[in-house]
């Protein structure tokens, strides 16, 4: 196998409940940007963190580097990857280079104090996410989507080869969602880095990413190119909604239509939801 | 502070703070409810020279007491606040107070008459009381399932609660004058020492902020919580241990000492977070100092404003500190952004 994450047999269930992932395998290539998308409660955010190793697989493996993740410990895995959550703000005010420079914990706690190196690395993931503008202000003082940024900019400051991300495009406005994809797209392709991302936005992923999964609430788990799993019947039948697709130039968008949409087009009869 | 910390900023501002230190604890040295003059303490025979006697055997030792508890107590709130994520902990907040002062009152009511290292029972009764009660609660807080925040803080509050209770217990059926001298070390309270003494506890102490620094790039990466830390690298399990017993233990020397000092460990590391920011290996050591300067200061007027008589020295922290607090925080907080 040549896969960075390499998934197998996954099972994963927490307790007093019934299994939320089941029997799930994947493999994502080195420098491949993966899309999990699929209804609230689905599973996505669970897959996440056991990628990352905040949980452990009730039955099956993961591998990072052809290597057992359950090999790692806390620090050679922070080399590995970095992962972004839905924004935690501190309780106390850190500005946003201190925010970043903490992804160099690691590398400077037994001195106290960050290298050149480390300035230098906190300062390129500064540049490339542009938020060395505000690098002085204290976090609380910025909007969402620059927070966002801020958070994205610290894991580029890991200097992983793998980047985990959770729907890091929630509350974030039209233009700061793509602005974040552009970002992670530079990071894939300038970096050679393998993003995995939760996300809600189907369009998104279908416009930015190589690889898509759909988990499923029953479930089931659609794995493969984009272009294959991101399907007006599978989201449909996923998402237990109609969806309405379109295209500009090449590329298909989908649209979630409700019952009392203003000027709902008729809907084809393969749905399998219809009313 | 914006610009993160190098070595050198940090290293003027300590040497800054401890230039202060040292002068606030010269200047509360002359002052007295006997004046004293240096030039005659230091121009005679000891054994007939009363200047002599006071300031070597009276004020220095109780000073450098309150430089011990006050840097022990201010270091340790700091650390509690970054642990449990919560501005309202303080070093007591975990069942520290209660648990010594059970302690102590068990010594009292006890009759007990023994020393110790030139310490009461009522001493050694406190940092045992301190010690067993935190380890109490880490280990309730444990059995409420992976490490969570709220079960250790609710664990603290209620075992606080229960030892208060048994505390006002005693109280009740204890005589009156054993009751007088555990409300008076409730209240905190400095006494002179023995340099032996003091020199154990202020190796203790400062080994401990010592240790606490090292910790502090961790406790930064703490702030963002469990996940974010643990992403990052750290450690998370074994710094909040180590940071956990070393604050504890630093809290239990403090109080054993000193009673129950309150304030100092709540509003000195808030003070110095509120100008300086809120990056530990700055916080930590300046809120020692800090917290030094701030006990002596108040522990000199303790001394004085009553005199001959004193005042608990807990009475006063709490009486200058509460006002200079809130100026502090309506003058800061705004800048720092902290209610968003």
């Amino acid at each position: 196998m040549s896969g960075i994450i390499e998934v197998e047999n996954l099972t994963f269930g927490y307790t007093l409940q019934s299994e939320v992932l089941e029997n799930i395998s994947f493999e994502v290539a080195p420098g491949t940007f993966l899309a999990i998308a699929g209804p609230n409660g689905a599973g996505k955010s669970t897959l996440l963190n056991l990628l990352c190793g905040t949980l452990k697989p009730g039955a099956g493996s993961i591998a990072i580097d052809s290597a057992p993740l359950q090999s790692y410990s806390i620090e050679t895995l922070a080399e590995r990857i970095a992962v972004v959550r839905q924004g935690f703000l501190p309780m106390f005010g850190f500005s946003v280079i201190e925010t970043v420079m903490m992804a160099r914990t690691r590398q400077f706690a037994a001195t106290g104090f960050e290298t050149k190196t480390d300035r230098k690395i906190v300062e390129e993931a500064l540049q490339m996410t542009d938020t060395a503008h505000f690098a002085a202000r204290p976090l609380g003082s910025l909007s969402t989507g620059e927070r966002q940024r801020v958070f994205i900019a610290r894991a580029l400051a890991q200097d992983t080869p793998i980047l985990l991300l959770d729907e890091p495009t929630s509350f974030l406005d039209l233009k700061h969602q793509v602005g974040i994809y552009d970002l992670l797209k530079t990071a894939q392709i300038d970096r050679g880095k393998t993003i995995v991302t939760v996300t809600h936005e189907i369009n998104l992923a279908a416009q930015y990413c190589d690889q898509a999964m759909l988990l499923g609430a029953d479930r089931s788990c659609l794995f493969g190119p984009a272009k294959e799993v991101l399907r007006c019947e599978q989201i449909q039948n996923v998402f237990g909604v109609n969806v309405a697709t379109a295209t500009a130039g090449k590329q298909q968008f989908f649209i979630a239509l409700g019952k009392l949409a203003k000027n709902r087009p008729p809907l084809r009869d393969s749905t399998p939801n219809s009313q | 502070m914006t610009e993160p910390l190098t070595p050198n900023k940090l290293a003027v501002r300590i040497a800054a703070a401890l230039v202060l230190l040292l002068l606030v604890m010269f200047a509360c040295s002359l002052i007295g409810a006997k004046s004293i003059s240096l030039r005659t303490a230091f121009a005679g025979e000891a054994a007939v020279n009363p200047d002599y006697e006071i300031f070597i055997r009276v004020r220095v030792p109780r000073i450098i007491l309150a430089v011990i508890v006050g840097a022990a107590l201010a270091c340790s709130g700091g650390v509690f606040q970054a642990l449990l994520r919560n501005p309202l902990a303080d070093p007591y907040i975990l069942g520290i107070s209660s648990g010594a002062g059970l302690g102590a009152m068990i010594a009292v009511v006890g009759g007990l008459n023994w020393t110790l290292f030139g310490r009461s029972p009522i001493a050694v009764f406190a940092f045992l009381g301190a010690l067993g009660t935190v380890w109490l609660v880490w280990t309730i807080g444990r059995l409420t399932g992976k490490f969570h925040l709220t079960g250790l803080l609710l664990a603290g509050v209620v075992v606080n609660a229960f030892f208060s209770a048994v505390i006002m217990f005693l109280t009740s059926v204890a005589k009156a004058d054993q009751v007088h001298a555990t409300i008076f070390w409730l209240m905190g309270n400095m006494t002179e020492e023995d340099f032996i003494v003091l020199w154990i506890a202020a190796g203790c102490v400062g080994a401990g902020i010592v240790a606490l620094f090292y910790l502090s790039p961790q406790l930064n990466a703490l702030s963002f919580g469990e996940d974010d830390a643990r992403s990052m690298g750290v450690n998370t399990a074994r710094t909040r241990l180590a940071a956990f017993a070393i604050a504890a233990l630093m809290t239990a020397v403090a109080v054993s000492l000193s009673g129950l000092i309150g304030f100092v460990g709540l509003i000195v590391p808030h003070g110095v977070r509120l100008v300086f920011g809120p990056d530990h290996r700055q916080l930590l050591p300046l809120s020692a100092i800090a917290g030094a300067i701030f006990l002596v200061a108040a522990d000199t007027l303790a001394r004085i404003v009553v005199a001959p008589a004193q005042l608990p020295v807990g009475v006063v922290t709490a009486i200058i500190g509460g006002p200079f607090f809130l100026l502090l925080l309506i003058r800061y907080s705004r800048r720092v952004g902290w209610f968003k």
